[in-house]
């Protein structure tokens, strides 16, 4: 739709500064909620007597000279993408008022009423009873003394940190892993080690190709956004949604570099079973594919290149291996059966026709692959098989050449900061930090969602079973930032007893989502009520999933009313800054924040000193701001005056080699870090460690069910259960965070107000299978499978493929009949529990089988009538779950 | 006289106009200016957004509205206590002192910009944050908020060059108004050209749509996916399609652009 448009020079919006508008003063804070060590999208919040009055986006421009930035510029066909002088927040950083003073927000510590540390603690009703107003005092003596208890009796191991994760970002104050800092000098912890829930295919699958280590995708990722401005034709966006998806990481910059390209003429062809938010602005075509089936239309479009001889037989000579079996595979010489578009179209839903002209378009232009993370295809059962074939498919166009390469828009390939530039990557900052006296300790509890350092490790996608089973193995932890080989090493729960090995009987999480976010929902509410888990701690801003299966809750402060600092350094906003946080309101009830919260309990363990190290916060935010190197820009009490810095770009990014460039021109000197420094389409590593397992062979193929996991249409289970659900990160939310915003449940694809007065997560859903069902849209509906049901509320509109529904993970939980039936749209509840596949401990949380049907008045009758606290709860349907539902004495 | 221009075709659909706002006017008072928006209901900028098409010719439109500052607004006139004047900068304005909250104006509006806020019972729209500009602001919260500067406010003399391409945003309502829309939506049609024998999409087969009124033919070629698009296409008008490759064709003879069409993938026999 903008195919055109020339975008106008770029005129700066001036907004009054120092002193806002009828306010008394102006903080600033990265309101971004990827969270850890990177902030992301600054903005200005102006406060008078001490209430927020706006929020609104920082203009980098008003309190420096714009040419003090060093400008950065792309130009082609006369056109020019130019950086935006202020920050583009998302629309729910830019209403976080709205998360600030929601009503869920927790307000003092709170106890489970039933239960009882030294009696009956009835962790069967964990999720259902509610929860009764102590004192700091009260609940740092309970904890410490759980704690000492049951290091005394089970050892250290026996507390699984559940600390990493997305949040606010905040760095001495780290929204996640405080309580390592705690725990770690106690003698260790056992960790849940975060796996790549948005990537899991190029984790478990593109690795083995191209031998990144860096969290799988392509790598290096250098300067690719002006190569494709300069040299891309055909830009494939494959599953993912710039549009959406960058927008809690670093908001919406990403939409003008989309654009952009439109306006120089790449043609975008989006490739996904749902029109997600940039294939509805920007696609030239749309070409809907069956969730978790993009393996078949890859497969084709390989036999189509080897029938026509499209290909680049050069580079496959010099910069690959395996080429030779996955030809066999393909032209059907290894089972028979070739893997051509009649094969595919069945079984993808594409057309023959579409298949042939998308395999032929492409080998005739020079084509990158675009993504955001998310979306249908690379999240589902069996993702490392898309994900190697995408490689595949890259790898025989020339992977590396100008204008050929896999790129997460905007996440990196921007031009370069002069830090960036000193030390190769945003990351040498933060080796920089760690070589410091403190930045050990202050990178600690952030280093829990990338790495995997705990004393005894669990992935995050198999804590259930862990839990239940008392024993598990897996290979590789899924930290993300660990070499391929870890996939290769075999770990244990519990690590041997004489090593200090434990059975979990404690939970401490700060990252209460696991219900809504990861696999099988169900099975956490199950799990967490074990009485194997003597106590379960939870600290969050707000009384939402996890914490209400909590025994004890702390109340935590936002990121607004905290004093810290955020470095937001990584790629995907116009200019990196370093925002510091000064508090900007007073703090909501008794709330403090996480660090603080953990050093209230170290007091009564004895433990604050080794704590804190004798460092206040505001040291902290010096060691951080001197530690990253900003010193040498820029002197604290000039930072301090201003509130912000903004780095300069680097006056030779320009230079900078465009991703793998180095590779196509040289693989000799220049080889990926694979065993063959080769694109390996066929892994002999694989084949040596896994010799047997049928779901992740030595190379990638189309599996039609498997031992982990039977979700195709063509299984028996499609029978009852005959659409395939996809689910991609929401437009609304990030994860689980801000679905409490009144603003933006009020968008069109927001929440559906039903019949009973209950706003509903939607259900994106064709007219063709909402009529063979007699659903319209604004129906209640559930959307069900064996593992339970989910109620939403129907869209029913022509942005989904037929026999396709779609819901957004990530919708607060609200629990009708507990592991069994939700209210709140939490559709992860009914996800696989297998894992990615059996040797991959990722999860598989889109392209499964479910089933719609309406919910009746009548059927709704039944449920409040069974389950009356459930409905009696008081809500409010503007922001959804309350506070005061769930406390003794408010309602 | 201050002015709108919002141009359709860079918006993003994020929500970020509507939600500053209601960042600005929720929970704030800014009398004599504006009282405060009630949390939710009032969209005094509010997307409408329109799902156009179907699988797999599919797209989505939205159109940031708000209200039109008329030159010469019809609220004005009906307002019977005269709490609606305009400002020397154009802006038209609801005096929250003055408005009894008869709803008349609400039932003049062609735009449905004025919404009634039933707490404190009166009636309230956008005023182009006239408490900021009026402190210094150059523009309002919702254009500060626009990541893809589609919303541009400023000098209507500034802004000439973009009022020149301007379109009324309801054609049937016929007033001078100070928000300028460009680009906005055309209807459109589409296809998918196939051989069934070959299973092949056809490139290059000449697609001509006559307008069966004007007897006017616009003429596309299918391109390297067998797609055609006629785009800008007027509103509730039949047209006849004719499609030729070789010694083959088809031709559909009544297609109605009373919406967007997506004929399908259409097989050339």
């Amino acid at each position: 739709m903008s195919v055109g448009k020339v975008k106008e020079k770029t005129k700066k919006t001036k907004v009054k500064e120092p002193l806002a508008s009828m306010a008394d003063k102006t903080v600033y804070k990265a309101l971004g909620l990827s969270g850890g060590i990177f902030g992301a999208a600054p903005c200005a919040i102006d406060v008078k007597n001490d209430r927020i009055v706006r929020i609104r986006p920082l203009h980098f421009d008003a309190k420096y000279d714009p040419k003090t930035f060093n400008p950065w510029k792309i130009t082609k066909n006369g056109k020019t993408l130019e950086p935006m002088y202020k920050a583009l927040p998302s629309p729910f950083s830019l209403a976080y008022k709205k998360r600030v003073y929601s009503p869920n927000r927790i307000k003092y510590p709170l106890k489970r009423v039933d239960w009882n540390p030294d009696g009956e603690r009835n962790t069967q009703n964990r999720g259902k009873s509610k929860f009764v107003r102590i004192s700091w005092d009260e609940a740092t003596d309970l904890i410490a003394k759980e704690i000492r208890r049951l290091h005394k009796q089970y050892g250290p191991c026996t507390i699984l940190i559940q600390g990493d994760g997305h949040g606010e970002c905040m760095f001495v104050n780290a929204t996640h892993g405080s309580s390592s800092l705690l725990l770690d000098k106690m003698g260790g912890f056992t960790q849940q080690i975060r796996n790549p829930d948005s990537w899991e295919g190029w984790y478990w699958g593109s690795k083995h190709v191209w031998g990144s280590g860096l969290i799988g995708m392509m790598n290096p990722a250098n300067n690719i956004v002006k190569d494709i401005s300069e040299h891309t034709q055909l830009l494939l966006v494959w599953g993912g949604d710039p549009e959406t998806t960058p927008w809690g990481f670093r908001g919406q910059y990403a939409s003008n570099i989309v654009r952009f390209w439109s306006e120089i003429g790449i043609k975008q062809v989006y490739i996904c079973p749902d029109l997600n938010y940039a294939a509805a602005i920007h696609a030239n075509k749309w070409i809907p594919v069956l969730p978790n089936t993009d393996a078949a239309l890859q497969l084709a479009i390989i036999y189509m290149w080897i029938k026509e001889g499209t290909y680049d037989k050069e580079y496959i000579k010099t910069h690959t291996i395996g080429f030779d079996k996955i030809q066999a595979y393909v032209m059907g010489e290894e089972d028979g059966e070739a893997k051509t578009p009649e094969w595919a179209s069945k079984k993808c839903g594409v057309p023959e026709w579409t298949i042939k002209a998308l395999a032929r378009d492409w080998a005739k232009k020079v084509c990158t692959i675009g993504h955001y993370f998310g979306g249908g295809m690379i999240r589902g059962p069996l993702a490392h098989e898309p994900a190697r074939l995408e490689c595949i498919l890259l790898g025989m166009q020339g992977l590396g050449k100008p204008g050929v390469h896999q790129a997460q828009i905007s996440y990196q390939g921007m031009p370069r900061n002069i830090v960036s530039k000193k030390t190769g990557s945003h990351m040498g900052m933060f080796e920089r930090l760690k070589g410091t006296k403190y930045g050990d300790r202050l990178l600690k509890p952030h280093s829990i969602t990338p790495t995997a350092w705990g004393k005894q490790m669990i992935p995050k996608t198999m804590i259930e079973k862990a839990i239940n089973e008392g024993k598990i193995d897996f290979y590789g932890t899924g930290g993300h930032e660990v070499p391929t080989s870890d996939q290769f090493v075999k770990y244990s729960y519990p690590i041997p007893k004489e090593k200090g090995g434990a059975q979990v009987h404690m939970i401490w999480t700060d990252t209460p989502c696991r219900i809504t976010c990861w696999n099988c929902g169900n099975d956490v509410i199950d799990t967490v009520r074990s009485p194997k888990i003597e106590f379960v701690l939870a600290q969050h801003p707000w009384l939402e999933n996890d914490c209400l299966y909590a025994d004890i809750i702390l109340p935590i402060k936002t990121i607004v009313e905290t004093d810290d600092i955020s470095p937001c350094v990584r790629d995907g906003e116009s200019f990196q800054s370093l925002v510091l946080m000064k508090p900007a309101i007073p703090p909501i009830g008794e709330a403090l924040s996480n660090y603080e919260a953990v050093c209230e309990i170290a007091k009564k363990l004895n433990m604050y000193e080794e704590v804190t190290e004798g460092r206040s916060v505001p040291d902290l935010i010096k060691d951080v701001f001197y530690g990253l190197g900003f010193g040498d820009y820029i002197s604290y009490d000039e930072f301090e005056e201003k509130g912000y810095y903004v780095l300069p770009v680097a006056d030779d990014w320009e230079d900078d080699v465009a991703g793998l460039y180095d590779f196509y021109k040289d693989p000799v000197k220049n080889p990926l870090p694979t065993p063959s420094g080769k694109l390996e389409f066929y892994a002999e590593r694989i084949a040596k460690h896994f010799p047997d397992d049928k779901e992740r062979g030595p190379y990638p193929k189309w599996i039609e069910r498997s031992e982990s996991h039977d979700e195709r249409i063509s299984s028996e289970r499609a029978k009852l259960y005959p659409l395939l659900l996809m689910s991609n990160h929401g437009r609304w939310r990030v994860h689980a965070q801000c679905d409490d915003i009144t603003w933006t449940r009020e968008a069109y694809t927001g929440k559906i107000l039903g019949f009973d007065g209950y706003k509903y997560e939607p259900c994106w859903i064709n007219p063709n299978d909402a009529k063979a069902r007699g659903i319209k849209d604004g129906d209640i509906v559930k959307v069900f499978n064996e593992r339970g049901g989910v109620l939403c509320g129907a869209r029913v509109f022509e942005r989904v493929m037929p026999g396709v529904v779609s819901v957004d993970h990530g919708a607060r939980a609200d629990a009708i009949i507990p592991g069994k039936l939700d209210r709140g749209g939490a559709i992860n509840t009914v996800t696989p529990a297998g894992l990615t596949s059996k040797n991959c401990a990722g999860q598989a949380t889109s392209g499964f089988l479910v089933d719609i049907e309406k919910v009746t008045p009548e059927q709704m009758g039944k449920w409040m009538n069974d389950y009356p606290d459930a409905f009696n709860r008081e809500y409010d349907p503007d922001s959804g779950l309350r506070f005061d539902a769930w406390v003794e004495g408010r309602k | 006289m201050k002015a709108f221009v919002i141009d359709l075709s860079v918006c993003n659909g994020c929500y970020a106009c509507q939600i500053a706002c209601k960042d600005e006017h929720v929970g704030n008072d800014w009398t004599p200016y504006a009282k405060p928006q009630p949390d939710t209901g009032h969209f005094w900028l509010g997307i409408k957004e329109t799902v156009r098409g179907t699988v797999p010719k599919v797209m989505v439109t939205y159109v940031p509205m708000l209200c039109m500052h008329c030159a010469d607004a019809p609220c004005m006139k009906a307002c019977k206590p005269g709490a609606i004047y305009k400002r020397e900068d154009g802006l038209v304005i609801i005096d929250p002192e003055k408005c009894t909250g008869c709803k008349l104006c609400m039932d003049v509006c062609p735009y449905d910009a004025i919404f009634m806020n039933s707490g404190l019972n009166i009636a309230q729209k956008c005023t182009g944050c006239a408490h900021l500009l009026d402190d210094g602001w150059e523009v309002p919260r919702c254009v500060d908020n626009c990541p893809t500067e589609a919303l541009k406010f400023g000098e209507e003399k500034d802004l000439k060059k973009y009022i020149a391409k301007a379109e009324p945003i309801t054609p049937d309502v016929k007033l001078k108004t100070r928000v300028y829309y460009l680009n906005t939506p055309k209807k459109w049609v589409s296809g998918t050209l196939y051989d069934p024998k070959e299973k092949e999409v056809i490139a290059g087969a000449k697609c001509t749509l006559t307008d069966l009124e004007t007897r006017e033919a616009i003429i596309d070629e299918t391109n390297a996916w067998g797609d055609f698009w006629f785009r800008g296409l007027p509103d509730n008008r039949r047209f006849k399609l004719k499609i030729e490759k070789g010694k083959k064709t088809v031709t559909m003879d009544s297609i109605c652009t009373d919406t967007d069409r997506n004929l399908g993938d259409i097989a050339l026999k």
